[in-house]
């Protein structure tokens, strides 16, 4: 048992590392540094044309003059003492920026993971339930072909059909600039408003997944003995289905939700970037775009420690709903 | 008034390659209270007769045919009706397996929900029962909050019955209940349900392909094969005299009823074929006749309660011999009675061992039923017809003796092919070239080689064991309905002789004639026998079963021949 948990610390650590000097060296292999970009992302942004005495000033000022290892052994120090850095272009520490934009990515994540499992474990045994029927057969044709679509190709779409011509949605942003609240709730509407499309496009983007993993699961566990064994207990087609079928088929979609939320942080960065919507994704973009080294690597850092951490507690959940692992 | 009937039900699985016909016309009655057993080999169709009273069958089955519980007919209800039957009235209790319990479900909570459903408990009450009900069963209550993979095989099988217990249902079906569990488990098991029945007065259908199992439970039971049921009868009549060849084959490969004689399956498989007519049996039936194979027989009855399907009507005679004697004229002008006033039969297909002292009359006995010399008096019948007239010795499919001491049929002088081609010879079966190959055909059978080189060999250069297994092929070359052995592995050293012997029942087996296997060596001839008929002085002294005359002999000569076998008998039925 000891031996097992320090296994696995040390497994945790050796992936953290191979992570971080991943984040570190990838960024630095792109062409460019800080201080020679010459376009502008942003609009109305000013182009700020550097001259090469002040560019050397500027590298030199941050330490990005020395050798790679040394610059890489820093790093990991500050690492340590639980410095990230600070961002070049935001001119404050990463942390802090990352603070700022992690909650809206949070948000749209947790919310499309949650909308797509509902909604995919409830299209899935409706599916399962009339395996061979109509109704199965053209649901699962369209949800495939659905999931043919690219997530920001869709999400393209519908921001045109919402936003631009039904104006229903907000083009871009997470609230309204500048607004007055008359108390939370409306707060909370407000946030939800400009959520709304980035969410949907995240969840459409996983549901097929679902789907046909709750469909495909259910199928086959309603071949098992133990549903017969309801059966013939007559406990109703509604107890049989929900608490013997249903229990067991959702094991693998646990699993697969913690993979999910790995997807969709990748997914994240083309979705917020369609809707302007200020997520760590939208930064990560710009930060690359303006080579600013620390930010991207505090960002990459974040979203593989939250994948990590999903998996942990995929792992813990599922230890907890089914009886058979561990021990 | 019967509590479920089953009229001509069919249950035919169509899968995507053929159809596989499980359950094909069967019918049966189970009365208020009674115990009926249904046995029948792995893929009988047992399983699919219980899944289809309880409507549990798949999608994919075609289901004709009617059951009727108390009078109303539920086999063709819709699963919500069926709701109504199911455990508060019809409860079956799984064959065992690790996921006939849902795996993520606390198995007291699994035992719970019934009685939460149809009796209307609440969860506390339910419970209670549920503590209950595992004590009946031989369980600590503890277990109700364990899941099923953390239960043994045994453990698992209790839950399972106090399962099917929670709703008192008045119809019980038991699949396969015991056939998991160690023996010292399922006598537990089987004791507990006799003490369940007697009490509660459950009507039970008990269902396993162990009849030794089913028959110390069972008042009544079903013999199944290949979907159908072959016979049907009292338990007690149909393990003593099993009247259908498969119901023969069952009983004697069963370990508990044959103690002492090797396990010999009943050969062949079960016809899967979709398109099968005739009898189901018939690929593996040792007496089968023409109609078998374009009919099937239907279920008749024969009397004290029993019933069979078989177009000869159960196991057919092949042999009987009436009132035998014979007697040497000794050189003081004495007379001696070598065989006196014998009767006896040989049904198709059976070993029956003539046991006795050196002197007691055996190989005269074997000779007048090999035709070879003749009674002084008395008959004997093969196959109907009058063996002394027929010389059956000459024909294919009659009768061949293969004797004592292979060096008198096996000329010193003959080759092996020579030695084995003289009967076709002499009885002018075959072309030249055809016997040649029916020579090689017997030496195969025997385990001999085929080569050139074997067929030149002359018998004088081979050895004993080689020489007897010759004068097989010999006896084999003609195919005989019934073969006489007389001390055939005498002459052998005991491995020889454990080889020759095993070879020839495994030749029985396969090719199902009958045999008459005379010897003195009990040992051996327990391992083969079906029966036994014991000789003394010329005359049978007691014949039977093979087990029933050795554990209970009741005759003072076999009780000795006996006793000096085994010296201390350890069963004291
Ligand atoms: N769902 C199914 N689909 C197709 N064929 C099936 C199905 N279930 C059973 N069978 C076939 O039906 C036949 C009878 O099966 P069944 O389970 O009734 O046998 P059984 O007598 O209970 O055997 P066992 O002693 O092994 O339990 C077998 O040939 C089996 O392969
Ligand atoms: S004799 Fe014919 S009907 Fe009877 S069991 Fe044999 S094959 Fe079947
Ligand atoms: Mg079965």
């Amino acid at each position: 048992m000891e031996k097992d948990r320090n296994s696995f610390i040390f497994r945790l650590l050796s992936t953290l590392f191979v992570i971080l000097a991943i984040n570190f060296f990838l960024p630095r292999m792109m062409p460019g540094d800080p201080f020679s970009t010459t376009s502008a992302d942003e609009v109305g942004e000013e182009i700020i044309v550097m001259t090469e005495e002040q560019r050397l000033y500027y590298l030199n000022y941050y330490g990005l003059d020395r050798p790679l290892y040394e610059q890489f052994l820093v790093y990991m120090k500050n690492l340590m003492t639980g410095d990230l850095g600070r961002s070049i272009y935001y001119k404050m520490p990463v942390s802090d920026v990352i603070m700022l934009h992690l909650p809206w990515t949070v948000l749209i994540v947790v919310g499309a993971t949650v909308i797509s499992t509902i909604s995919g474990v409830i299209l899935g045994t409706l599916s399962a339930k009339n395996r061979k029927k109509g109704s199965d057969r053209i649901m699962m044709t369209g949800l495939i072909a659905f999931a043919e679509i690219p997530s920001f190709l869709l999400g393209l779409i519908l921001l045109l059909v919402f936003s631009v011509y039904l104006r229903l949605f907000p083009l871009a942003g997470a609230v309204t600039p500048f607004a007055d609240y008359n108390g939370p709730a409306e707060q909370a509407w407000d946030i939800l408003y400009h959520a709304f499309l980035p969410i949907v496009t995240l969840s459409l983007s996983q549901l097929t997944g679902v789907y046909l993993l709750t469909r495909n699961t259910l199928i086959t566990v309603t071949t098992k003995d133990y549903i017969r064994t309801a059966r013939a207990k007559g406990l109703g087609e509604k107890t049989v289905w929900i608490r013997h079928a249903l229990r067991n088929a959702l094991l693998p979609v646990v699993t697969r939700t913690g993979f999910m939320i790995g997807i969709m942080m990748g997914g994240v960065v083309l979705v917020e970037s369609v809707f302007s919507y200020p997520g760590i994704g939208m930064t990560l973009r710009s930060a690359v775009v303006g080579r600013d080294y620390p930010l991207i690597q505090g960002i990459l850092l974040v979203i593989a420690v939250s994948i990590l951490v999903c998996n942990l507690l995929v792992d813990k959940i599922y230890g907890k709903l089914d009886p058979r692992v561990g021990i | 008034m019967s509590l479920l009937k089953i009229n001509d039900l069919k249950c035919h699985y169509l899968t995507d390659a053929d159809t596989v016909r499980a359950v094909d016309g069967i019918s049966f009655e189970i009365g208020e209270g009674e115990i009926l057993g249904i046995v029948g080999e792995s893929g009988s169709g047992k399983t699919t007769v219980a899944l289809g009273i309880m409507g549990l069958l798949p999608e994919n089955t075609a289901i004709s045919g009617e059951i009727l519980y108390r009078d109303e007919l539920i086999s063709s209800l819709p699963e919500s009706e069926m709701d109504r039957f199911r455990w508060k009235d019809i409860a079956i209790v799984f064959q065992n397996s690790l996921e006939v319990m849902n795996p993520v479900m606390k198995v007291g909570v699994q035992v719970t929900e019934p009685m939460i459903r149809h009796l209307g408990f609440s969860p506390e009450k339910a419970r209670s029962k549920c503590a209950d009900l595992f004590r009946t069963v031989g369980l600590d209550p503890k277990w109700m909050d364990s899941y099923p993979h953390q239960l043994s095989g045994g453990m698992r099988q209790r839950v399972l019955l106090a399962m099917a217990l929670s709703c008192d249902p008045k119809f019980l079906i038991l699949d396969e209940v015991t056939s998991a569990l160690d023996a010292f488990t399922r006598k537990e098991i089987r004791d507990l349900l006799v003490a369940l029945q007697k009490k509660n007065g459950y009507t039970m259908l008990m269902i396993s392909h162990d009849i030794t199992f089913v028959s110390s439970v069972a008042s009544r039971i079903a013999v199944m094969y290949s979907g159908r049921v072959v016979e049907t009868g009292p338990v007690r009549d149909i393990l003593v005299s099993p009247r259908h060849p498969y119901t023969r084959g069952l009983v004697h490969s069963t370990p508990d009823i044959f103690v002492y004689k090797d396990l010999w399956g009943i050969p062949g498989d079960v016809p899967a074929g979709d398109e099968f007519k005739g009898c189901p049996f018939s690929p593996r039936c040792t007496q089968k006749i023409d109609i078998c194979k374009d009919a099937t027989p239907v279920l008749m009855p024969i009397g004290g309660g029993r019933e069979i399907a078989c177009h000869r009507g159960g196991i057919a005679g092949l042999l009987e011999a009436r009132n035998l004697s014979f007697s040497y004229r000794l050189p003081d002008g004495e007379y001696l009675r070598a065989v006196d006033n014998v009767s006896l039969e040989v049904r198709e297909g059976e070993v029956l061992a003539v046991v006795g002292q050196t002197g007691s009359g055996k190989s005269t006995l074997a000779h007048i039923l090999a035709n070879v010399i003749k009674p002084e008096c008395g008959e004997v019948l093969f196959m109907d017809g009058n063996a002394g007239g027929g010389s059956y010795g000459n024909k294919v499919n009659g009768i061949q003796i293969v004797f004592q001491d292979p060096f008198s049929s096996t000329s010193n002088r003959f080759t092996v092919l020579d030695a084995v081609k003289e009967p076709l010879y002499i009885n002018k079966i075959g072309s030249n070239g055809d016997r040649l190959q029916m020579v090689k055909n017997a030496l195969e059978l025997v385990r001999l080689p085929t080569t050139d080189n074997f067929l030149s060999k002359y018998c004088g250069e081979l050895s004993g064991g080689q020489r007897q297994r010759v004068a097989l092929a010999r006896a084999m070359v003609m195919e005989p309905k019934l073969l006489i052995a007389d001390e055939i592995t005498s002459a052998l050293d005991v491995s020889t002789s454990a080889n020759v012997l095993r070879l020839l029942k495994g030749l029985q087996n396969r090719r199902g004639f009958a045999m008459i296997y005379i010897s003195h060596d009990l040992s051996l001839t327990l391992k083969i026998a079906d029966r036994i008929a014991v000789m003394n002085s010329g005359k049978i002294v007691e014949m039977g079963n093979s087990h029933d005359v050795m554990l209970s002999p009741y005759d003072e000569y076999t009780k000795r021949l006996v006793g000096s076998r085994i010296g201390l008998c350890c069963h004291n039925h």
